[in-house]
């Protein structure tokens, strides 16, 4: 096939692998914001939430394309396994290695997130926690292998992403809020409450004034002068 | 074209342990939903129609839609009598309602 001798899945390889590497960034970034429960305001938090979904399957999509040209292409040999098996590429064994480990440990965070419904919530936390070291080995194996990554404005994308997500990491740990905090009156999405309409039979008319609440309802409680800690 | 009526109804409960207060079943499902000053919600307890679909569509978001999982949209096949209203004592017990 002339396909696999022209050097144009090569480029491709390495393009994808760019921009995989760009949109995992923005995923961990989104993932971030839903955890830390950024939102409320001008964007619903569920928002967030969705695009940070939407954003991965994006990602996902381009890693597969990485891995798909880099297995066609001959320019290099890697063979299939090489995608799955740490340490069977005859090409930059080390290296590639990275990227199939990085590969597996996103495979289960996907097909985790995937069947999420149908697993306990802290199963999948516990998996979802793998995406920090993913991106870490990730950005190993762009180092390491990368074409592109050596001189340039490659380095400063790397370097950035780096960055980026390491100051997102920080923020995880520092700025997640408590169980109960975050969420008092002062939070955007809180609202006064409101006692749910009682749902009447058919017989009763339904223009009944809605209930309201009272006048003296009491006000909420000041914020606590220590709102984070540990969860 | 016909409507299709759907029967049964359904009630949109949370579990309130593994509730962590996102606050996104709230921006999902604002016609059942309330969020309490701490950001906690507050879900009328009593069914609602599969008829309304709108009610019922954003109850499935939520439940897609909550960080914790802790949403659940329970079938309840046999209307409950309201007690709040009907000064009868309850006749039947709903089935598809888990215990929390």
């Amino acid at each position: 096939m002339i396909a696999l001798t022209t050097p144009y899945l090569w480029y491709a390889t390495r393009a994808t692998g760019i921009v995989a590497l760009l949109l995992f960034t923005g995923v961990v970034m989104l993932g971030t914001l839903v955890a830390n429960r950024v939102g409320g305001t001008f964007i619903g938090r569920f928002e967030v939430n969705e695009v940070h979904r939407s954003l991965s399957i994006v990602a996902v999509v381009f890693l597969l394309l990485h891995i798909i040209t880099t297995i066609l292409d001959s320019f290099v040999s890697t063979g299939v396994l090489a995608s799955v098996i740490p340490l069977t590429s005859s090409y930059k064994r080390v290296p590639v290695a990275l990227g199939t480990v990085a590969f597996d440990l996103i495979l289960a965070v996907w097909i985790s997130s995937l069947l999420k419904l149908r697993l306990k919530n802290q199963t999948w936390r516990f998996i979802h926690w793998f995406s920090w070291l993913a991106y870490a080995i990730s950005l190993m194996h762009v180092y390491t292998t990368g074409t592109d990554t050596h001189q340039g404005i490659g380095t400063l994308l790397v370097l950035g992403c780096a960055i980026v997500v390491a100051l997102a990491g920080v923020w995880r740990f520092l700025g997640r809020p408590t169980r109960a905090a975050g969420r008092t009156a002062l939070s955007p999405l809180a609202t006064p409450p409101v006692p749910p309409r009682p749902r009447l039979p058919d017989s009763v008319p339904r223009d009944l004034p809605r209930p309201r609440v009272p006048e003296d309802f009491p006000k909420s409680p000041p914020r606590p002068p220590s709102s984070r800690g540990r969860r | 074209m016909g409507v299709i009526r759907r029967a049964g109804m359904f009630v949109l409960q949370v579990n309130p342990i593994l509730c962590d207060g996102f606050g996104h079943c709230a921006e999902l499902a604002p016609e059942l939903v309330h969020l309490d000053e701490w950001g906690y919600p507050i879900i009328a307890s009593d069914p609602v129609p599969m008829a309304d679909v709108g009610s019922y569509q954003s109850a499935r978001y939520a439940e897609r839609g909550c960080p914790r999982q802790a949403l659940h949209v329970a079938k309840v096949a046999t209307p409950v009598p309201i007690t709040n209203v009907d000064v009868r004592p309850p006749t039947t017990v709903s089935r598809g309602r888990r215990p929390l």
